[in-house]
């Protein structure tokens, strides 16, 4: 994390946010003034030593703002007069866009729990079990003898006995009860009672033409600051509810010689510091997944051979309007 | 093939900006710590270079 800031004409500053930081190394690459340093980035992603992802030289830093435009995480963030230039209309913005179909969204989880990056929120309300099943279900307390065996077989956790020791170890001072909130009328309970005091009785089928249908609703939506762009999410979808856009189109490819070739698991540097979950080691050798990588080039600068190649062919960056700008901005994709 | 260790710009755990980086980061136990000071092993190393290229002081080099 740094922020650097400067007051002339305009007030402009840089903030990086290591939190989003992804160590892609695409600010390095852009920078004019190489100002900006990479750290060592498979100690920091294996937690072996404590820094951020990138720092920068002060003294060298123009605050042109290149570097916030070209990262597509949004890790850095440049302001002029207390306004980001993403808010600025002639500055450029990646026209990477996410978005949630809240009415095709069955509140699965799935998109939750596949995201590598946490950046799923989502919440679900389920219907009242009581409304799902009909019956009765009631404790004859004459007989019985609270034995707990009743509570230890209930599947749903629904009998609670309150065993009170007294002096004449007196079985009244004791209670039973049942809370049909959980209660399914599943009859364990008065299957397994020794002494028969639990009558209990399931009309579910026969009165299921009046059980309502019922609705689960909820919320899933992407923080869009954590989000990677890789693409899980939308790809577990089983309603195809989740639409990610990724900032490049192209490939990554190994392209090992017969000097230097990938140690697979002795290394996985690159898988280490994937942040889409896209990169495995099959029989010794690192394999990315296109589908779920996002092109951000992390791989590429963590390889200790530089056996990897990165072939960016576009990218969604739009609205670039200067011309050296342009030069810069386009060597991403060359 | 194996590293080797340049003694002279090691910093020998103590002064390792990282304490003995490349002896965390080898998986292979090539690069094991014995009295205070980093030991290559050669026929546990891989040629992966993950340790020449984190090394802090640029201080190994293949061997």
């Amino acid at each position: 994390m740094f922020i650097i800031n400067r007051e002339g004409v305009e007030t402009r500053s840089l903030e990086h946010n290591n939190d989003v930081c992804l160590g892609c190394g695409i600010c390095v690459d852009t920078c004019p003034t190489e100002s900006l340093r990479l750290g060592p980035l498979v100690p920091i992603a294996r937690g072996l030593i404590d820094m951020d992802y990138v720092s920068i030289n002060e003294k060298t830093c123009v605050l042109c703002g290149l570097c916030a435009v070209s990262c597509p995480f949004s890790a850095l963030s440049f302001e002029i007069n207390d306004t980001n230039v993403k808010d600025l209309e002639n500055y450029p913005n990646w026209d990477i866009s996410l978005s949630v179909n809240q009415e095709d969204c069955l509140y699965c989880g799935k998109c939750k729990s596949a995201c590598p990056r946490d950046a799923i929120i989502f919440e679900r309300r389920l219907p009242k079990r009581e409304d799902l099943v009909r019956g009765e279900i009631s404790i004859n307390e004459d007989n019985c003898l609270y034995c707990n065996i009743c509570a230890e077989m209930c599947p749903a956790d629904a009998i609670e006995l309150a065993c009170i020791p007294t002096t004449q170890n007196d079985v009244l001072a004791n209670t039973i009860s049942i809370d049909t909130s959980k209660c399914v009328f599943c009859k364990v309970c008065s299957r397994s009672c020794p002494t028969e005091a639990i009558m209990a009785i399931c009309s579910t089928c026969m009165e299921q033409d009046n059980i309502t249908e019922t609705e689960i609703t909820g919320n899933t939506f992407i923080t869009e600051n954590a989000c990677v762009n890789c693409s899980w999410c939308e790809d577990v979808c089983p309603v195809d509810a989740i639409n990610v856009e990724k900032p490049f189109e192209g490939t990554i490819k190994l392209v090992e010689t017969e000097e230097v070739v990938c140690k697979g698991n002795s290394c996985h540097a690159c898988q280490d510091v994937c942040p889409c979950n896209a990169v495995e080691i099959v029989d010794g050798k690192s394999v990315t997944n296109l589908t779920h990588c996002n092109l951000c080039g992390a791989c590429i600068k963590a390889c200790p051979t530089s056996i990897r190649q990165i072939n960016r062919n576009s990218m969604k960056l739009v609205n670039i309007n200067s011309q050296s700008w342009n030069d810069i901005l386009n060597k991403l994709i060359e | 093939m194996a590293v080797k260790i340049d003694n002279d710009v090691c910093g020998h755990i103590e002064n390792c900006p990282a304490a003995g980086l490349c002896v965390k980061l080898c998986e292979q136990g090539a690069l094991i710590e014995e009295d205070g000071d980093v030991k290559v092993v050669p026929e546990n190393c891989d040629d992966c270079d993950l340790c020449i290229q984190n090394c802090p002081n640029q201080a190994i080099s293949k061997a």
